[in-house]
């Protein structure tokens, strides 16, 4: 066991004290690696996701230097899932960017988890959207891209090896005309939507249901399907039980 | 007792012959110190700071560790003007309550959830408390373990063992954090000759508490993302680049605001969670709120069973039920639902402006909110 006590102690017989003195990693007494949080891990290689999302992922988390794509029909709720994706992130002092969305939600946004402080919008890229999202993916931890046509291969290849390249996350948000020419690691699909809180004439907006289906090299997480509220009536995601039955 | 946070630089434990540690022990700290303020020396090789406030800054403990441990491992790249020092030091970080657990954690580099001294304590030896004769007594009464001083009745150990052993029996139940011996008292006297300032000033006078500014970049990581902003507003312009901010408003368009990344904040403090706090906006819709909210609204059809355009009464009820929809002059869609309208009455002492806004939903499950505004419908947002 070590004390404390260091000061006074034997000069080194060496006359060039080393660098760094990689002292072995200590062994934790019994019973206590279950009670406490391990810091290194989370430095490293993923990003938190907010925690109805977290089934989705392989580990429960974005993993840095992958692409996630995020697809739906317009106005089915794909923005707001690739929104929250980077929601936790935003929130634990990740900076996040968003290209391309052209008329960015900001209450939405912040609705969703992200900080407004660490965000930043390109709403108007134009052609050049490619160019301005590998540019970010070398300063930020998440980037948002929505192509606003065909990507071409070049440029998602581009995109994708730069996301590996400095560790960050490329989420591609396609709708409408947009398209991916590869498979990219993850992919999110959202499905059936159905709206509460709503009728005809009365009520107001509360929450979307939808069903998300996860597929993709790295889908290895819990769930390949699964039924979320995109956004609930907080405006944050939340796993599709937990909005009261009694929205509509 | 305060959540700390401590830095333990291994290989600075022990001044060596060449006498540097003291003075790339200070550089680390000073590095730490442009990260969080209030980074103070503990002994050689060993720096403590609250958490609470940098833990909040940061986005959690985490966070603060990753930044830390990201700052002091990338000292060559910040001083590689000066070519003796361009090695990053290695620092283990740890969290918990009060210095004693916050310097085991850090040793084993753990983050010791609140609540959880005594049970972090608790299986370490009792050897950790640097009291070698105490140590042996209770090892051969058969206590070997913090977990097991703990245990002892506080009023006993007094008795027997004396005012120090309380102090360290404290300690292990994880009431006190604080220990005789384990502070150097000298260290910042040292660290002020080693790195060439005058030791007799006094200390702590100057270096201001400077947190890292957003937009200054002061942090690492701020500033590597303000790079590649100015990347790309070299590429697409300035007002390329955006920020949002909250403010108060009724409509989706007025709670928010898109400015210009870097331009200065008017209300200086952006609020960070909900929508803006302060005066009520009575009429402002409930969450969720529009993803996307149209810098342009865009025109809309609103018609009724029989293709008659649907109007908002005078009492503020809409004429008929609304069948379907068409927006910029596109294919009808039929409308499964809607809510509305609610007047919304805007600005009555300066221009009267008197319109009606709808949520309506098609039969795919697209919802809009719409806006009547003089007999014509306009799409104001998107819930996408």
């Amino acid at each position: 066991m070590f004390a404390f006590s260091t000061t006074g102690a034997a000069p080194s017989p060496n006359p060039v004290t080393p660098r760094r003195d990689p002292r072995a990693p200590r062994e934790l007494p019994d019973g206590l690696a279950d009670r406490v949080r391990p810091t290194t891990p989370v430095a490293g290689r993923t990003l938190p996701v907010p925690a109805p999302l977290a089934p989705l992922f392989p580990g429960g988390s974005l993993r840095r230097g992958t692409t996630t794509i995020v697809s739906g029909q317009p106005g089915h709720g794909a923005t707001t899932l690739a929104l929250a994706l980077l929601g936790a992130a935003s929130a634990a002092g990740s900076w996040c960017a968003a290209v391309g969305l052209p008329d960015p939600g900001v209450v939405a946004a912040a609705g969703l988890g992200l900080d407004l402080r660490r965000v930043v919008f390109v709403p108007h890229p134009g052609a050049g959207w490619a160019e301005a999202a590998g540019d970010l993916l070398s300063g930020v931890d998440a980037v948002l891209v929505r192509p606003p046509g065909r990507a071409r291969l070049t440029a998602a290849r581009h995109l994708t090896a730069r996301a590996r390249d400095r560790q960050a996350a490329l989420v591609v948000l396609l709708e409408g005309a947009g398209s991916w020419p590869e498979g990219g690691d993850l992919a999110l699909a959202v499905g059936a939507v159905e709206w509460e809180g709503v009728g005809r004439g009365y009520g107001y907006l509360r929450g979307r249901r939808a069903e998300v289906r996860v597929s993709g090299r790295r889908a290895a997480g819990r769930m390949t399907e699964c039924s979320l509220w995109l956004p609930a009536d907080s405006g944050a995601v939340a796993t599709a039980e937990s909005l009261s039955d009694g929205a509509a | 007792m305060e959540r700390l946070v401590v830095i333990w630089c291994p290989g600075l434990l022990e001044e060596g012959q060449r006498g540097e540690e003291a003075r790339r022990f200070a550089r680390v700290l000073a590095r730490a110190g442009e990260l969080c303020p209030w980074v103070h020396p503990i002994r050689l090789g060993v720096g403590a700071l609250p958490a609470r406030g940098p833990a909040r800054f940061f986005g959690g403990e985490e966070a603060v560790v990753a930044r830390l441990a990201a700052a002091i491992g990338a000292l060559d790249e910040v001083d590689n003007l000066d070519d003796v020092d361009k090695v990053g030091e290695e620092a283990k970080i740890g969290i918990a309550e009060g210095l004693f657990a916050a310097m085991l954690a850090a040793r084993s580099e753990l983050i010791v959830p609140p609540g959880g001294t005594a049970d972090f304590l608790a299986p370490w030896s009792v050897a950790t408390l640097a009291r070698p004769d105490l140590a042996v007594t209770l090892q051969r009464l058969g206590v070997t373990t913090l977990g097991q001083f703990a245990a002892l009745p506080a009023a006993s150990v007094s008795d027997r063992f004396g005012s120090d052993a309380a102090a360290c029996h404290a300690v292990a139940r994880g009431e006190s954090g604080e220990l005789a011996g384990l502070r150097d008292r000298a260290i910042a006297r040292r660290l002020r000759v080693a790195s060439g300032e005058d030791p007799d000033r006094p200390p702590g006078a100057p270096r201001p508490p400077s947190q890292p500014g957003f937009f200054g970049g002061a942090s690492e990581a701020d500033a590597r993302a303000a790079r590649s902003f100015v990347l790309v507003q070299e590429r697409l312009g300035i007002e390329a680049v955006l920020i949002g901010r909250l403010r108060g408003g009724r409509d989706p368009a007025g709670q928010s605001v898109l400015v210009p990344w870097a331009s200065p904040d008017p209300d200086s403090t952006p609020s960070p969670g909900g929508p803006a706090t302060g005066a009520p906006w009575p009429g402002r819709l409930p969450p969720p709120a529009p993803t996307d909210v149209l810098q342009v609204p865009r025109r809309a059809e609103l018609v009724d069973t029989e293709g008659n355009a649907m109007v908002v009464n005078g009492r503020g009820l809409l004429t008929a039920p609304i069948d379907r929809l068409s927006v910029d002059g596109g294919p009808w869609e039929k409308v499964a639902a809607w809510a509305g309208p609610w007047p919304v009455t805007e600005r009555w002492w300066a221009v009267r402006r008197r319109r009606a806004r709808l949520q309506v939903v098609t039969e795919e499950g697209v919802a809009r909110l719409l806006c009547s505004e003089r007999g014509r419908w306009w799409v104001e947002a998107l819930y996408d």
